[in-house]
C-alpha cells in the first residue's frame, strides 16, 4: 500500500501530469493502483457547453501514462536505494490495446506485473480496468534507470526523467 | 477526444499515395511551447515534453489525413513506440507519416524528429467500429 502523500513522495510528477492516486496493493513483482477521473480534469477546461461524450472520454494516452507512472512506483519498489539518484527512464513500448471508454465518475485500477528484468533494464506488463472491464491492456513496457543528472537548457541527450535510448527492440 | 497538448499539427507536405508501395503519406510540423499545460508538472525544475505527448502530436496528425476508406476508423492499440531523445519546450516536431491497410484495420507509422536527430518512433493501430 502507497498512500497519496507515498505517491508523490516516490515519482517526481507533479500537477497536471501526476496521474496515479494511490496504489492499494504492492507485491513482490506486482501493484495495483488507482486514478479517479472527474470531469473537473484540466483537459476538460476548454470544451464548450455542448461537448459530447467523446469529447469527455479521458485522453488515451494519459491512461497509457497513468498505467506506466503506476509500473515506475513498483521499478523504484524493484531497484531500490541503489538507484538513488539515477532516473527512470521509459525506452518502449509494444502492443497496448484500447478497449472501452474512460469517463468522469470512473476510477481506474491498474494492474503492472514485471514480465522479466535483463541488467538495468525492467520489463512489464498488465493492463487497467474499470468496473472490473478491461479499458486499457498493456503487451509490454520497458523501464531503465540510468545515471542522472538534471538537464539544463543545452544538456546533450539522454535526458533524465524521459525515455531512453535503451530498451525495447 | 480532448487533447492534453494545444498545439497543433501543421501540414508540411500534403498527403499523397505512393503509387508503389500504395502507403498514404504526409508531413507535419508541431511548435512545442512553453506554454503547453503538461510542463508544469513535467517535471517542475526541468520541462520535457512527456512521450504520452509526443504520441499525442502524432494522433493529431495522423487524423488530420485519413485515408480513403478509413474514415471513421478510430485508435484501437499502440502496436509499437520507442523513444530516442528528448523533447523541450522551443522544440519543433517533424512528424513523417504513413497510413497502410493492414487485413481490416489501418495502421499509422510515423516517425518524429527534432533538431538533435530522430525523437520517436511510433506505430498506430486504427479499426472500422463495427456498424452494429
Amino acid at each position: 500500500m502507497i498512500t497519496t502523500e507515498g505517491v508523490r513522495a516516490a515519482l517526481p510528477h507533479r500537477y497536471p501530469m501526476l496521474l496515479v492516486d494511490r496504489v492499494t496493493e504492492l507485491g513482490p513483482d506486482a501493484i495495483r493502483a488507482i486514478k479517479a477521473v472527474t470531469v473537473n480534469e484540466p483537459w476538460y477546461a476548454r470544451l464548450g457547453p455542448r461537448a459530447t461524450r467523446e469529447d469527455l472520454a479521458y485522453p488515451d494516452f494519459l491512461l497509457i501514462e497513468s498505467w506506466t507512472q503506476t509500473a515506475g512506483l513498483l521499478a523504484k519498489r524493484l531497484a531500490g536505494d541503489g538507484v538513488e539518484g539515477q532516473v527512470m527512464l521509459f525506452g518502449s513500448m509494444s502492443d497496448v490495446g484500447f478497449h472501452r471508454r474512460v469517463l468522469p465518475g470512473d476510477t481506474v485500477e491498474h494492474h503492472v506485473r514485471l514480465e522479466r528484468a535483463v541488467n538495468d533494464t525492467m520489463i512489464f506488463e498488465g493492463g487497467s480496468r474499470v468496473d472490473g472491464e478491461p479499458v486499457l491492456t498493456v503487451g509490454r513496457v520497458t523501464v531503465a534507470f540510468r545515471p542522472g543528472e538534471r538537464p539544463g537548457a543545452d544538456t546533450p541527450d539522454p535526458h533524465p526523467g524521459v525515455v531512453s535510448r535503451t530498451g525495447g527492440r | 477526444m480532448t487533447s492534453p497538448v494545444l498545439a497543433a499539427p501543421r501540414v508540411v507536405r500534403e498527403p499523397a499515395r505512393d503509387e508503389d508501395s500504395g502507403a498514404w503519406s504526409a508531413g507535419f510540423s508541431v511548435t512545442i511551447t512553453g506554454d503547453e499545460p503538461v510542463f508544469a508538472g513535467h517535471y517542475p525544475d526541468f520541462p520535457i515534453f512527456p512521450g504520452v505527448c509526443v504520441m499525442e502530436c502524432v494522433r493529431r496528425a495522423a487524423e488530420a489525413v485519413m485515408p480513403p476508406g478509413a474514415e471513421g476508423a478510430r485508435l484501437a492499440a499502440v502496436e509499437s513506440c520507442r523513444f530516442l531523445t528528448a523533447v523541450h519546450p522551443g522544440d519543433e516536431l517533424g512528424i513523417e507519416l504513413s497510413w497502410s491497410p493492414r487485413g481490416e484495420d489501418w495502421r499509422c507509422a510515423a516517425r518524429v524528429e527534432t533538431e538533435r536527430g530522430r525523437a520517436a518512433s511510433i506505430r498506430l493501430r486504427y479499426r472500422r467500429e463495427d456498424p452494429a
